[in-house]
This record gives structure tokens, C-alpha cells and sequence, in this order.
């Protein structure tokens, strides 16, 4: 039991990690929605994967197709916010793509398998109320990866939210550095899914970086990742103790402090 | 020997909107040239071009004799930009200190940490354009002092062009002549060309700028007092029927 308990919180360290990383530069170049989209495609990929070993048999993991239908479909969100419109309607479009291959592919797996669609309830609500080393080891990967390539391109990335034609002009290459941005924010997104759930990834995803905003003067990735750490870990807790899945915890806390970020803003 | 700035039959549209129409101009050093035109008249899509952040559907231009499309990066290493600060997103929280640095450390490779003789020169610069605390953030500064703060930006990776857009906008007509004598200090005393985008004239009118009239077409090159003749106004501003004696030039005032 302590065993699993540690396990847990360790998850959710690592996850809070994860979430500190990619928050602030979600926040501050206003791409949270694209975060959010991804969390619809990692639904889509994931059923769509359940599907696919349904009917041919195989055996990919479903988590390794809910990443890369996320990748594609971050890449595809890049591109065409690049090329041809603005980036709400190329989240837009991406979303409407995720979202039919979610109902396509959902009612295509009821014919062939009797266990696939509560399989992929997983994603919804996520697998992490009993914590595996397997979903650890997932998210640590994640987290190792994902950090420290933000730490490298935060500088660039809080530049060109600044003052994008600038930063260009410069001769900062924005859009490579919007590719891998967006790839890494897919990666993490849908690590942070298949774990912890959609819902409590679409919760985390914002606070953390709202409240380095408006706690640290300088928007801080430390007062994310204390951000960050901290909402997981008081979301577990208060998951365990109200007898709720973790997603419903994380939710209650992430309501909790935007009031108070409300709360204090009325004050001042 | 090359013009600084050729600006050859150049055309660029957005859809089946036109926004510059077969524009020609050449520029040799030294000058200070301000482009006037009204809203609409491809003041902002002339800078885009020139920096080549937009590519030009007919023609070409050249800077210090190198093709903005193709020589990109040769441009970029010679030429300071100056955004209008409408463009700036001023819910970054980003610090004078960063702001300035970025045009040193966008000229190295990544990782772009901020080394000791990088701070050692954005204080230089700050100073140069009359500036104190680094340490202050953007959204903090008045609206001189964030031109300043752009200026000094542009200033650090010492460019032999400054291109600015609308640097007066939403400047009181003091810091407007502020602005426009810095500029003009750094144009004499460091040697630096300014091509700058405005409304108005008159903050500078009396440095005697080379004035490009445009809208969509270039309507006159030359110096003010040749430039701004009625004639030329009425065309290049299609609204302007009378102008009233001892007027103040520009848009606002038109």
C-alpha cells in the first residue's frame, strides 16, 4: 500500500513537472487552446489504436498512437497557422479532424470489441488513481525530454510571444522554433493524458502558468513548476481523501486557486 | 556602387487587395527618410518587404546591394527593426534587460544566455538612448520610454540601417520630437541611415528628412519642402481638398 501511495505521488511530482515545463510558454504565447486541442487528438489517436489492434491485431501500444496522431496533428496545426490561417481557425480545423476520428472510430470499435470504448474511458478520466511503474516510467521519459529542451528555447519562445515579426526580423527562425515547440507541448499532452486523464490535462495545463504570471514578476518557470508540482500533488491528496478519481481532485484544487487568483485580483 | 536602399517595380497584394502597386525609389547614403502616406497606403507592407517578412509578387528589393529575398540573413546582420508598438504583446512579462539583449543573442546560436559583456552593452546602449533601469519591465515604461527601449534593441547589434514603423504613435508631441531627435542624433553622430514609417511629419520636419510620399504608388521622392507640395498631397491623399495655411503635416491633421 505505501508502496503504491509513493508510486502515486511520485507520479504526480513527475507530472507536475512535466505540466511546470510547458504551461508558462502555453500561457504567455496564448497557444493554450492548442494545448487543449491535443488532448482531443490524443482521445482520437487512443481509440483510433484500440481500433486498429481490434481489427488487424497489432499489438501497438495504444499510448504510442494517441502520441503520434498527437504529433501529426500538432504538426498539422503549425503548419497550416503558418501557411494559411490564423491559429484559432487552424485549431479549429485540427480539433474537427481529432474530434471525427474520435466518433468514427469509437463507433467502428463497438462492432469489434466489446472492452475497447472503456478502454479508452481511460484516457478521459485517466489510468493514475492506481499508479503503475510503467505510467512513471512514461512520464518521467516525458518529463526529461520535454523540460530541458523548454529550459533551452524559453529565452526564443518568450521572445517571439513578445514580438513575433521582431524576433523575425532578428533572424530568429520562429518557425521551427513554433514546430518544436508544439511538438513538445503534443508529447507532453499526451503523456499527461494517458495518465493522469483528459480532463485533469485540460485543468492542469493553464494554472500554472496563470499563477507565474501573476506571482512571479517576471512570469518565472520556477513559480511554474512550484505551481505546478504543487496543484498534483494537492489534487491527489484531496482525490484520496474525498474518495474521487485524481482528475476530480486536481479539478477541485485548479477551481480553488483560480478563485483565489479572482479573489486577490478584486482586492487590489 | 550599390544604392543603400533599391526599391525596383515593386508590387504586392493581399488577396485581390493591392498593396503596393509598381513602387521605385532608390536611396544612397547618408539619409534620413521618413515615408508618409495615409492609413492603408503600404507604409508597414513597404518595412515588411524590406526586412523580408513578406515577398514581393513583382520586382525586387535591394539593401546594401543584396536581394531581401535571397540575402535574407546578410540584411537581417545590417538592419535594426523597430516594430510599431501596437504589435507588441504586452502580457509577456519581459524585462528592458531581455528586450535589448534579444538583438545580440538572436545573432548567436542557441543556447542564447545572457553573458556578462551582453549586459555590459545593453547598458551602453540604454544609455545612449537615454534609458536607466534594465531591470524594469516593459509594460512598466511609458510610451517613450518602450520606443526608447526598441530603439536600443535595434541599436545593440549595430546597424548601419535603422527601419522603424510608426515610431511616434501614441506619443505626446513632445516625446514625438524626442523620439525624432534621438533618431536624428544617431543618423549624424553614429553614421547610422533611419528609414522610419509615420503619420506625421512634423516632429521632424525641421531635420530636413528626404520624404517619401506613398500610397499604394510612390507619389514623390525628395526633400520635404519639394515633396510636400500641394499637388503631391492631393494625390497621395485622395480625401485632402484644401490645406490651411501653416499646417501641421501628417495624416491626423490632413
Amino acid at each position: 500500500m505505501l508502496e503504491l501511495l509513493t508510486l502515486t505521488y511520485m507520479l504526480a511530482v513527475a507530472g507536475g513537472v512535466l505540466v511546470g515545463a510547458i504551461s508558462l510558454p502555453l500561457v504567455l504565447s496564448r497557444s493554450t487552446l492548442f494545448a487543449l486541442t491535443m488532448t482531443h487528438s490524443v482521445l482520437g489517436g487512443a481509440i483510433l489504436g484500440i481500433y486498429l489492434n481490434a481489427v488487424f491485431n497489432l499489438g501497438v501500444p495504444v499510448p504510442m498512437v494517441a502520441t503520434l496522431t498527437a504529433l501529426t496533428l500538432s504538426i498539422l496545426a503549425a503548419e497550416l497557422s503558418e501557411r494559411i490561417f490564423s491559429e484559432d481557425v487552424a485549431i479549429a480545423l485540427t480539433v474537427t479532424i481529432a474530434t471525427t476520428i474520435t466518433i468514427i472510430f469509437s463507433y467502428l470499435t463497438i462492432q469489434v470489441s466489446s472492452t475497447g470504448l472503456s478502454e479508452a474511458w481511460l484516457y478521459v478520466a485517466g489510468t493514475s488513481a492506481i499508479a503503475t511503474v510503467g505510467d512513471l516510467t512514461k512520464m518521467m521519459t516525458a518529463a526529461i525530454i520535454v523540460a530541458p529542451l523548454i529550459h533551452l528555447i524559453s529565452r526564443e519562445l518568450k521572445y517571439i510571444a513578445f514580438d513575433r515579426d521582431g524576433a523575425t526580423a532578428m533572424g530568429l527562425n520562429v518557425r521551427v522554433y513554433r514546430y518544436l515547440f508544439f511538438s513538445l507541448s503534443a508529447l507532453a499532452t499526451s503523456t499527461l493524458a494517458s495518465t493522469l486523464g483528459v480532463l485533469a490535462t485540460h485543468v492542469l495545463l493553464a494554472v500554472p502558468g496563470a499563477v507565474a504570471i501573476r506571482f512571479g514578476k517576471k512570469g518565472s518557470l520556477t513559480v511554474s513548476y512550484a505551481a505546478a508540482v504543487i496543484l498534483a500533488l494537492t489534487g491527489y491528496l484531496t482525490a484520496q481523501l474525498l474518495g474521487i478519481p485524481p482528475s476530480g481532485g486536481i479539478g477541485l484544487v485548479s477551481g480553488a486557486v483560480i478563485l483565489g487568483l479572482v479573489i486577490r485580483h478584486e482586492r487590489r | 556602387m550599390p544604392a543603400e536602399i533599391e526599391v525596383y517595380q515593386v508590387s504586392y497584394s493581399f488577396g485581390p487587395k493591392i498593396a503596393l502597386d509598381n513602387v521605385t525609389f532608390r536611396l544612397d547614403s547618408p539619409f534620413f527618410c521618413v515615408v508618409m502616406g495615409p492609413n492603408g497606403a503600404g507604409k508597414t507592407t513597404m518595412l515588411k518587404l524590406m526586412l523580408g517578412l513578406l515577398k514581393p509578387k513583382e520586382g525586387y528589393i535591394r539593401i546594401f546591394g543584396h536581394d531581401v529575398v535571397k540575402e535574407t540573413s546578410i540584411i537581417r546582420k545590417n538592419v535594426g527593426y523597430v516594430p510599431q508598438v501596437v504589435n507588441i504583446d504586452y502580457h509577456v512579462p519581459v524585462t528592458v534587460e531581455e528586450v535589448v539583449a534579444m538583438g545580440a543573442l538572436s545573432k548567436d546560436i542557441p543556447p542564447r544566455i545572457l553573458t556578462k559583456s551582453i549586459k555590459k552593452k545593453v547598458e551602453e546602449v540604454l544609455e545612449i538612448v537615454g534609458l536607466e533601469d534594465s531591470s524594469s519591465l516593459f509594460t512598466e515604461l511609458s510610451g517613450g520610454q518602450r520606443q526608447r527601449a526598441l530603439i536600443a534593441r535595434a541599436l545593440i547589434s549595430e546597424p548601419k540601417l535603422l527601419l522603424l514603423d510608426e515610431p511616434y504613435s501614441m506619443l505626446d508631441f513632445d516625446m514625438k520630437c524626442e523620439i525624432a531627435e534621438l533618431l536624428y542624433r544617431l543618423h549624424k553622430e553614429k553614421g547610422i541611415d533611419v528609414f522610419l514609417v509615420a503619420h506625421e511629419l512634423s516632429p521632424c520636419i525641421h531635420l530636413e528628412p528626404t520624404v517619401i510620399l506613398l500610397n499604394k504608388r510612390v507619389y514623390a521622392v525628395g526633400k520635404a519642402g519639394e515633396v510636400l507640395r500641394l499637388e503631391n498631397l492631393k494625390r497621395a491623399y485622395p480625401g485632402l481638398t484644401e490645406v490651411p495655411a501653416g499646417f501641421i503635416l501628417g495624416e491626423d491633421h490632413a
